[in-house]
C-alpha cells in the first residue's frame, strides 16, 4: 500500500476509495431469521430487485432463495440486462455452494435456466415500445400539447425505468419539467426524479428535488387531503434516506419521524417497517432523554410504526428505562437482519456505537463516582473494555469524569470554571497575537511585492546561483521548476 | 580626456559636495562594468575617497572589488574583512539609505567570505551593526537578517540573532521586494525558524516556518519545502498533529508539497515510519527532529492520560503508551514531573501513579501580571492594525478608487468620476 503511494503520489486518494467500498462488501451474515418471502413481498420495482440482491450477496444461506425471486420478479419487466446478470450470479452461487448433485438435481426442477428466446423477445418488444413512445412524443411536440408532452416524458421515463437505464429515465423525467402547468404536476415531476435519483444513490439530488417539492406553491391545497399526507409522506421517506445516507442521523430521524403510517405506502422506496427501523434507530443514537420521550415514545403517529417492529419497541422503551444490558442484547439480537438492509447496513456499525455511548453516558449523569465492576456488568463488558471506552469518551469531552483505575471507580470531574476561562483566554489572547502579527507582516510582503518568481536563473545578477547562496545544508536554494 | 576611471572619482566627488545622491545612485549602478574592468587600480580610487563624505562611491568601488572572480590576482581577500567593517562603521548612513541594494550586497560578500573561511563567528557583531545602521526602524526587515542568521547558525551562537527574531517585523526594507527574488526573504524566516528550533522554542519556530509556506508563490522554491519539512516536524512536536495550513497558501504550494514529503506525512500516522524513512530522513538532515517528535508523542499521549485517569498503574501506563515497560514509563513521567508538563505523584510501593490537577489557580500576583501584560500586547497590535487602516483610509489612490466606485453606481455624476475610475 504504502510503496505505491510514494510511487505515485498522485493516487493516493483512489486506493483509499476502493478500500471503502470493500471495507462494506466483504461481510457476511450467517444466521438471519428473515422471511424472504414476506420482506419481498412489501418492495415492488427496483427497490425489490436491489434488495435482493443485497440479500444474496451478503447471506449464503438465503442466497439462492433471493436470487430466484429476484429472476422471477424480473421476467416482469424489460430489465434484460440485470436478467442476464442476475443468472451469472446465480450460476456463481450454484457452483459455490459446494453441493453439485444436489443443484443439479434442484436446478431440473426448481433453479430457472436462462431464457435467451425470452431476452431476444424483450428486447425486441423493448425496442419497439421505445420507438412508439419516442414517435408519440414528438407527435405531441409538434402539436406542442404541453400536458400531452409532459405526459410522453413521463411514459418515456417509465419504460427506460422498466428496462434499467436509469441516467436515460431520470433525463426523461426532469425533461417534463419544462411542460408542469399546475403545482401537481410539478410534485409528480419532483416525486419521480426523487424516486430514480434515490436508485441512482445521488443523495444531494433527492434532498434538492424533495425541498423543491415542497416549496410548490400550492403544494398544502392540493385536492383532497388524505393524497396530500400520502404525497408528504413520501418525501419525508425520501429525505430521511438522504440524510441517512449521508450520515446526517438526526435529521434523517427526524424526516421519518414525520412520515404518517395511514399514507405510508411507497413500495418503490421503503416499506412502514422500514421507516419504524431507520427512525427508531436514528432517533436512539442522536436524541436526547427528553427528545426520545416526546418525539419517539409518546408521538401517537411514530407508535404506530413501532408496533410494526417490537424488538425495536422493547429496545426503545428498555433505552428509555435505563435497562441498558438488555437494551443492547436485544440490539445485538436484531443485528444481523438490519445487516441485510442495503440502506441501513453501511451505518448500522456507527449507530451501535452511539446508542452505545448514548448509554454510557447517560448511565453516568446522575452519579457523582460509579462503581466500574457494576457498571461493566450493565454493558456486557469487562472492565478493562470498558475503561477504553470511557476513556474515549472524556477524551471527545463527552463525559466530565476521571477513572481511578486503582480502586476500578468513575468519578464525574467538577470542572473549575474561572480557572478554565483564565486559561481559554490567555490562549486566545496567544492566537490573536500570532495571526495579527501574521497578517501585519503579510500587508507588508504584499506592500513589498514579495512573491515567489522564476526568476533566479536568467537572468538574475541578483539570483540565487552565486556559490554562497549553499547554505548550512550544502543545498543550493533555487527555485524548483516544477 | 580623463579615463572612464576617474570620470568615475569626480563624479562621486561632487555630487556628494552637492547632496543629489539620487542622481549619484544613478550614476553608480551604470559604471558598475567600468569598475569591474579596472580591477587592479580600485585600491587607488579608494584611496582618493573618503569613507564618511563619498559613502556611496566606497560603497561601489567595494562592491566592486569583491565581487571580482577569485581567480584574478588583483584583489587581496586578506584585508577584507577589515575593510568592510571600517566602511561598516565609518560610512554616512544617510548616504547608503539611498542605494540598499548595493550596502546588503556588500553583507552578503562578507557572510560568503566568512562562511568560506570557516570563520562565521567573526561576522555576527560587524552584520548587527550594520542592520542597525541601515534600518530605519527597530522592526523594519533587512535582506541583511538572513546573512545574520545564517552566520548565527554555522557558529552555533543563536543569542545574538534572538533580539532581531524577536522583534514582530511590521515593514521590509525595498531591497527585498519589488523585482528582486524573495531568496532572502525565506532564508530569514527559514533561519530563524531554525533557530527557534534549535533552542526548542517551538512556537515560534512553527510561526516562522508557516511564514515562509505560505509566501505568495507562483513557484515553489526549494527553501519552501525544506520549511514545510520542518513546519510538519515542529507542528507534530507542538500539537501532536500536523496543523492545516492557512487558507491564503498558495495553491501551487499546497498541490507540490505534500506528494514532496511523504515521509513527513507518514511520521504523523505512525511512529515505524521514523525507521522506514530513516534515510530521508537523514538525508535531509532532519533525524534530531525527527527523534524529538518520537519523543514529544509519548509525553502527548502521557498528557492525554492525565486527563482521563485519577490512578494507573505504571505497567498500565507503559501498555497504553506503548513503552517498553514500567521502568520506562517511571522515567518519562519522572521526567515530565520535573519538568512541569504534568502533575503526579508516584507510588514505589505498589507502582500506581496519581494524577493530580494543574496547581495553577489563576489567583496570583504573577499571573495577573502575565495576563496584564498579554493583554497590553494585544491592545498594541489591535491599535496598530487601526493606523494601518487608517493609512489605508487617506491613501489618495484608495480614495480615488472607492469614490471612482460610488459613482458608478450613480449615473448622474459627470466624466471626472470616469477619469478616475480608470486609474
Amino acid at each position: 500500500m504504502f510503496d505505491l503511494n510514494t510511487a505515485e503520489p498522485m493516487q493516493v486518494d483512489v486506493p483509499l476509495e476502493d478500500n471503502e467500498n470493500n471495507e462494506t462488501e466483504c461481510y457476511v451474515v450467517e444466521n438471519p431469521t428473515l422471511d424472504l418471502e414476506t420482506y419481498a413481498a412489501s418492495y415492488t420495482g427496483f427497490a425489490k430487485l436491489y434488495r435482493l440482491t443485497f440479500v444474496a450477496d451478503h447471506c449464503p444461506s438465503l442466497r439462492l432463495e433471493a436470487l430466484k425471486m429476484a429472476i422471477s420478479y424480473v421476467m416482469t419487466t424489460y430489465n434484460v440486462s440485470l436478467y442476464q446478470s442476475l443468472h451469472k450470479k446465480l450460476a456463481e452461487a450454484i457452483a459455490t455452494s459446494g453441493l453439485p448433485d444436489v443443484a443439479v438435481q434442484m436446478g431440473s426442477q426448481d433453479i430457472p435456466v436462462l431464457d435467451s428466446m425470452w431476452v431476444e423477445s424483450k428486447t425486441k418488444k423493448a425496442a419497439i415500445k421505445l420507438e412508439k413512445l419516442d414517435t408519440d412524443l414528438k407527435n405531441y411536440k409538434t402539436n406542442s400539447i404541453k400536458e400531452s408532452i409532459r405526459r410522453g416524458h413521463d411514459d418515456l421515463g417509465d419504460h427506460y425505468l422498466d428496462c434499467g437505464d436509469l441516467t436515460s429515465a431520470l433525463k426523461c423525467y426532469s425533461r417534463a419539467r419544462d411542460y408542469c402547468t399546475s403545482g401537481k404536476h410539478v410534485i409528480m415531476m419532483c416525486l419521480n426524479v426523487v424516486k430514480v435519483s434515490v436508485y441512482l444513490q445521488n443523495w444531494a439530488h433527492v434532498l434538492n428535488y424533495v425541498s423543491k417539492a415542497e416549496s410548490t406553491p400550492d403544494f398544502h391545497e392540493i385536492p383532497g387531503k388524505d393524497s396530500n399526507q400520502a404525497v408528504l409522506t413520501r418525501l419525508k421517506c425520501a429525505a430521511g434516506l438522504a440524510e441517512l445516507a449521508t450520515k446526517k442521523y438526526k435529521s434523517a430521524a427526524k424526516h421519518f419521524l414525520g412520515a404518517s403510517i395511514d399514507h405510508c405506502d411507497y413500495p418503490e422506496l421503503l416499506s412502514s417497517n422500514n421507516v419504524a427501523v431507520y427512525g427508531g434507530l436514528c432517533a436512539l443514537a442522536t436524541f436526547d432523554r427528553s427528545e426520545l420521550q416526546k418525539q419517539v415514545i409518546v408521538s401517537s403517529s411514530f407508535k404506530l410504526f413501532l408496533e410494526l417492529e417490537p424488538q425495536l419497541r422493547d429496545i426503545i422503551f428498555k433505552f428509555y428505562e435505563s435497562k441498558y444490558a438488555s437494551c443492547l442484547r436485544l440490539l445485538d439480537e436484531i443485528r444481523d437482519n438490519l445487516l441485510l438492509d442495503m440502506y441501513l447496513a453501511p451505518h448500522l456499525n456507527c449507530l451501535y456505537m452511539q446508542i452505545r455511548n448514548r448509554a454510557l453516558i447517560q448511565y453516568f449523569s446522575p452519579y457523582l463516582s460509579a462503581d466500574m465492576r457494576l457498571m461493566a456488568a450493565a454493558f456486557n463488558r469487562t472492565v478493562n473494555a470498558l475503561e477504553d471506552e470511557l476513556m474515549q469518551l472524556i477524551l471527545d469531552g463527552q463525559i466530565q469524569a476521571r477513572i481511578d483505575s486503582h480502586n476500578k471507580i468513575l468519578y464525574a470531574k467538577d470542572v473549575d470554571q474561572r480557572s478554565t476561562t483564565f486559561e481559554k483566554s490567555l490562549g486566545m489572547g496567544k492566537e490573536y497575537q500570532r495571526r495579527t502579527s501574521m497578517l501585519i507582516l503579510r500587508a507588508a510582503m504584499i506592500k513589498n511585492q514579495i512573491h515567489v518568481k522564476n526568476t533566479g536563473r536568467d537572468t538574475g545578477p541578483q539570483g540565487g546561483e552565486a556559490p554562497g547562496s549553499s547554505t548550512s545544508l550544502n543545498r543550493a536554494f533555487d527555485t524548483v521548476p516544477l | 580626456m580623463a579615463s572612464p576611471l576617474e570620470q568615475f572619482v569626480n563624479n562621486v566627488r561632487t555630487i556628494s559636495a552637492s547632496g543629489n545622491f539620487r542622481e549619484l545612485c544613478e550614476i553608480i549602478s551604470k559604471s558598475d562594468e567600468v569598475l569591474q574592468r579596472n580591477g587592479a587600480h580600485l585600491n587607488t580610487v579608494l584611496e582618493t575617497l573618503d569613507i564618511q563624505q563619498h559613502s556611496l562611491g566606497v560603497l561601489a568601488v567595494l562592491v566592486a572589488k569583491f565581487s571580482l572572480p577569485q581567480s584574478s590576482n588583483d584583489v587581496d581577500r586578506s584585508t577584507m574583512f577589515q575593510q568592510i567593517c571600517d566602511f561598516i562603521s565609518n560610512c554616512n548612513g544617510e548616504q547608503v539609505r539611498f542605494c540598499p541594494e548595493l550596502y546588503a550586497d556588500l553583507c552578503h560578500l562578507l557572510t560568503d567570505h566568512l562562511v568560506e573561511l570557516k570563520q562565521p563567528i567573526r561576522g555576527i557583531e560587524i552584520l548587527k551593526k550594520a542592520i542597525r545602521k541601515i534600518q530605519l526602524f527597530d522592526s523594519q526587515l533587512t535582506s541583511i537578517h538572513a546573512d545574520l542568521c545564517q552566520l548565527c547558525l554555522l557558529s552555533k551562537c543563536m543569542k545574538p540573532a534572538l533580539e532581531f527574531l524577536d522583534t514582530d517585523v511590521t515593514g521590509i526594507g525595498t531591497e527585498l521586494g519589488g523585482n528582486n527574488d524573495s531568496k532572502h526573504f525565506l532564508l530569514y524566516y527559514y533561519y530563524g525558524g531554525m533557530i527557534y528550533a534549535a533552542l526548542k522554542n517551538y512556537e515560534r519556530a512553527l510561526y516562522f516556518f508557516e511564514v515562509v509556506v505560505t509566501v505568495p508563490a507562483m513557484v515553489v522554491s526549494h527553501i519552501m519545502l525544506e520549511a514545510y519539512k520542518k513546519y510538519i516536524l515542529v507542528s507534530l512536536i507542538l500539537h501532536g498533529k500536523i496543523l492545516q495550513m492557512p487558507k491564503y497558501t498558495s495553491q501551487v504550494v499546497c498541490r507540490f508539497l505534500k506528494p514532496l514529503s511523504v515521509a513527513y506525512h507518514d511520521l504523523a500516522r505512525s511512529q515505524h515510519a521514523a525507521v522506514k524513512h530513516r534515510e530521508t530522513f537523514l538525508r535531509d538532515k532532519n533525524m534530531g527532529l525527527v527523534n524529538q517528535v518520537i519523543n514529544s508523542m509519548y509525553k502527548k499521549n502521557i498528557q492525554r492520560l492525565t486527563k482521563t485517569f485519577l490512578t494507573l498503574s505504571l505497567s498500565d501506563v507503559a501498555s497504553r503508551v506503548q513503552l517498553s515497560g514500567p521502568v520506562e514509563a517511571e522515567s518519562y513521567i519522572l521526567n515530565m514531573i520535573e519538568e512541569g508538563e504534568i502533575y503526579a505523584m508516584i507510588n514505589q510501593k505498589d507502582g500506581m501513579v496519581v494524577f493530580l490537577d494543574s496547581p495553577e489557580k489563576y489567583a496570583s500576583p504573577e499571573t495577573l501580571c502575565v495576563l496584564e501584560q498579554q493583554m497590553a500586547a494585544c491592545t498594541k497590535l489591535h491599535q496598530y492594525i487601526q493606523e494601518m487602516d487608517e493609512q489605508i483610509q487617506v491613501n489618495p489612490q484608495y480614495v480615488k478608487k472607492s469614490v471612482g466606485c460610488h459613482d458608478e453606481d450613480m449615473p448622474a455624476t459627470s466624466q471626472n468620476s470616469k477619469t478616475t475610475y480608470t486609474m
